[in-house]
């Protein structure tokens, strides 16, 4: 460390110096020394719109969202398909995100660069402050959609959490609120997403721009009152209203992904993150598995340390600092900088590569796509009451897709199924996960169709049920070996077997 | 100078908040459900002089919920098998037969109402409200529909 007799960072002058002495320093150094300078150094503009924006779209989902696993899926079509203006604000929202990330990494990049850290130690520290929370807020907000994507998403922070050494057990059981990704964990990243981060992302601003506010009275109060400051505002909001138009445009013309529910959910399914997480994701894939989470967590949180930790450990930073020390962490930066958009690129790079991933993804596109344009499903409420016969809206189109497309809750029952009613047994031991007629819950698969996929006979689903790992099921469906009878394990296929044919009457007799 | 600025302030407010506005407006005309024709059963089975009351199941989709809700109404076999909603124009509690009477009898303000619904004694200020009805296949069928309470004139609730 070097600095000198009351040099201290930690010390209250130290800390409080750009109230003084940096005052003229920083009105030297932050004056822009040409147009080009002056306007690389709007990123500030454009992370404030951008937060504005998180912050607005994100309460006007909220007037729709209800975040239950019943509900979650259903009212995100709801906005997606039938709200007004719905899946633009979406889709704001949701690239909005990870704009908001470039452009923050973008602003710490430029802060650094012009060490503005030593004489702004507030901004920088809530700049890097900020990104940490907006990952989180990505990493949170993918899961609330609870389509297939948001249960890998879930699935994925499960893993990394449970993998920490030592508190990986406790963390992952405070991640999820219980031992099973389950309701309460979409409750929790509900309020992380909504209440705690959005809390800390305002009250981070808030501290950041009364620094700024004091910082720019005593430059008035000191007689500079600078124009530049005032055109540097005009271009910041310039600068912002450009990357509104552009993000705008872009909402328009993309959609935010919004896949099938989760109850029809694909075994074959490939989950890939956003794009903010792909050099992650890429990285994952080099390291041995027992250092993944270690890995996923440490590198982020050494990079970032080391960049708060800044300006404690260049406090003569500025034109002072000479040397090899004055250029390390730019330096640094730029190899992290480097490392992660190589990351980025390899993980794209890969799956454009390989023909049998890019046809998977492809599929599931197509699978949104279909999705996307099948009408939208209403949430059947209060249905104790007796249903109307004429209800049965839903038909599952086109059988050259695999059984992803019966949308929303299932109201169509096939005649001769319900009719026939399900087994006890089944209503005893398979009904509370798999749903009453085998239409699957919010967590677990449907049975219906399930004849459809390969090895699934009678033979085949009563084997299932003898020795699910036999046939690469995975926990929490167990053995049900000694827990039915012969007699009531062909009961349950059979009964799942007619569910299949019944609703899908003309595919199912070529069989 | 700072006219610029602002503008980009204001529009980029204004797209947001017309955005905003679209995006939270009810939607009209969502409970579709409700101009839906509802079987109340075989003509054979509307029989005698007294009102039958029914009990009828309506679907009514509302942003992304479709709810059930329940409806009670009167048949009067004897009047040409007429529908009366069981609401009372009144402040809309439910109005039940009296025997004794011969009326339908309001129990929260005591407003009557002949057995044809035709109004006797206030505070309502209409009779009981018909609702459409038609025959289909030998089964009588009623559009279930609200009206706005308190009025002289009946007026559909939208």
């Amino acid at each position: 460390m070097t600095w000198e007799k009351g040099e201290n960072p930690l010390s209250k002058d130290w800390f409080c110096r750009w109230r003084s002495s940096v005052l003229l320093e920083s009105l030297l150094y932050d004056q822009p020394t040409s147009k080009v300078d002056s306007w690389l150094r709007t990123t500030g503009g454009a992370v404030t719109l951008l937060v504005c924006l998180q912050l607005v779209t994100g309460l006007l989902l909220a007037f729709y969202y209800v975040p239950s696993a019943e509900t979650a899926h259903t009212t995100v079509a709801y906005v997606e398909k039938v709200a007004p203006a719905g899946s633009w604000i979406r889709a704001l929202h949701h690239y909005g995100s990870q704009w908001l990330t470039v452009a923050l990494v973008l602003h710490i990049a430029q802060s650094l660069w012009r060490r503005s850290y030593r004489r702004r130690p507030v901004g920088w520290w809530v700049s890097i402050a900020l990104l940490v929370m907006v990952l989180a807020e990505g990493a949170t907000g993918y899961s609330l959609p609870w389509d297939v994507r948001a249960m890998f998403a879930t699935r994925i922070t499960e893993g990394i959490a449970g993998g920490l050494p030592l508190v990986g057990r406790a963390a992952r059981q405070w991640v999820l609120g219980g031992s099973i990704i389950s309701p309460v964990t979409l409750a929790r990243f509900f309020a992380l997403h909504a209440l705690l981060l959005p809390f800390l992302i305002l009250l981070s601003s808030f501290i950041r721009f009364i620094f700024a506010g004091l910082q720019k009275r005593q430059s008035e109060s000191a007689g500079t009152g600078p124009d530049w400051i005032r055109t540097q505002f005009a271009r910041n909001v310039i600068a912002a209203g450009v990357v509104f138009l552009a993000l705008a445009l872009y909402a328009v013309k993309y959609y935010a992904p919004l896949g099938p529910p989760v109850s029809a959910a694909d075994a074959d399914y490939l989950p890939r993150p956003g794009p903010q997480f792909l050099w992650l994701f890429q990285l994952l894939k080099l390291v041995p598995g027992s250092a993944a989470s270690l890995v996923a967590t440490a590198f982020p949180t050494v990079v970032l340390l080391s960049l708060a930790a800044l300006p404690f450990l260049n406090p003569q930073g500025g034109a002072k600092a000479v040397g090899w020390r004055a250029q390390t962490a730019p330096i640094l930066l730029s190899l992290v900088l480097v490392a992660v958009a190589a990351l980025t690129a390899a993980a794209y790079l890969i799956d454009a590569r390989d023909p049998q991933i890019r046809t998977q993804l492809e599929l599931q596109s197509q699978q949104e796509r279909e999705f996307r344009e099948q009408p939208f499903q209403p949430l059947q409420t209060n249905t104790d009451n007796e249903p109307n016969d004429d209800t049965s809206t839903s038909v599952s189109p086109a059988p050259t897709t695999s059984p992803v497309a019966s949308p929303g809750p299932v109201n169509a029952q096939p005649v001769v199924a319900s009719a026939a009613g399900p087994p006890n047994a089944y209503l005893e031991n398979c009904a509370a996960c798999h749903g009453m007629k085998g239409e699957g819950t919010s967590l677990f698969p449907k049975l219906k169709n399930v004849t459809r996929k390969p090895r699934r006979s009678v033979e085949d689903l009563i084997g299932i049920m003898n020795d699910p790992k036999a046939y690469g099921l995975r926990p929490p469906m167990k053995s049900y070996a000694d827990k039915l009878t012969d007699q009531e394990k062909t009961d349950i296929a059979n009964w799942i077997t007619a569910l299949s044919i019944t609703s899908h009457g003309k595919q199912a007799s070529g069989r | 100078m700072l006219l610029l600025p602002f503008g980009v302030l204001a529009g980029i407010a204004g797209t947001m908040v017309t955005a905003a506005f679209r995006f939270l407006r009810p939607l009209s005309g969502s409970t579709t459900a409700a101009a839906r024709w509802v079987d109340i059963g075989p003509l054979s089975k509307l029989k005698g002089d007294k009102p039958l009351l029914k009990r009828l199941i309506t679907e009514q989709q509302t942003g992304w919920a479709t709810s059930r809700e329940e409806h009670f109404v009167y048949v009067l076999p004897g009047k040409d098998n007429t529908v009366l909603s069981c609401v009372c124009p009144h402040e809309g509690c439910n109005v039940s037969w009296s025997e004794g009477q011969d009326g339908f009898i309001c129990p929260c303000h005591d407003s009557f109402f002949a057995a044809d619904g035709s109004r006797v004694k206030g505070p309502a200020r209409r009779g009981l409200d018909p609702l459409p009805t038609r025959e289909q296949n030998g089964v009588l069928q009623v559009q279930y529909v609200s009206f706005v309470n308190n009025t002289e004139q009946r007026e559909v609730l939208e």
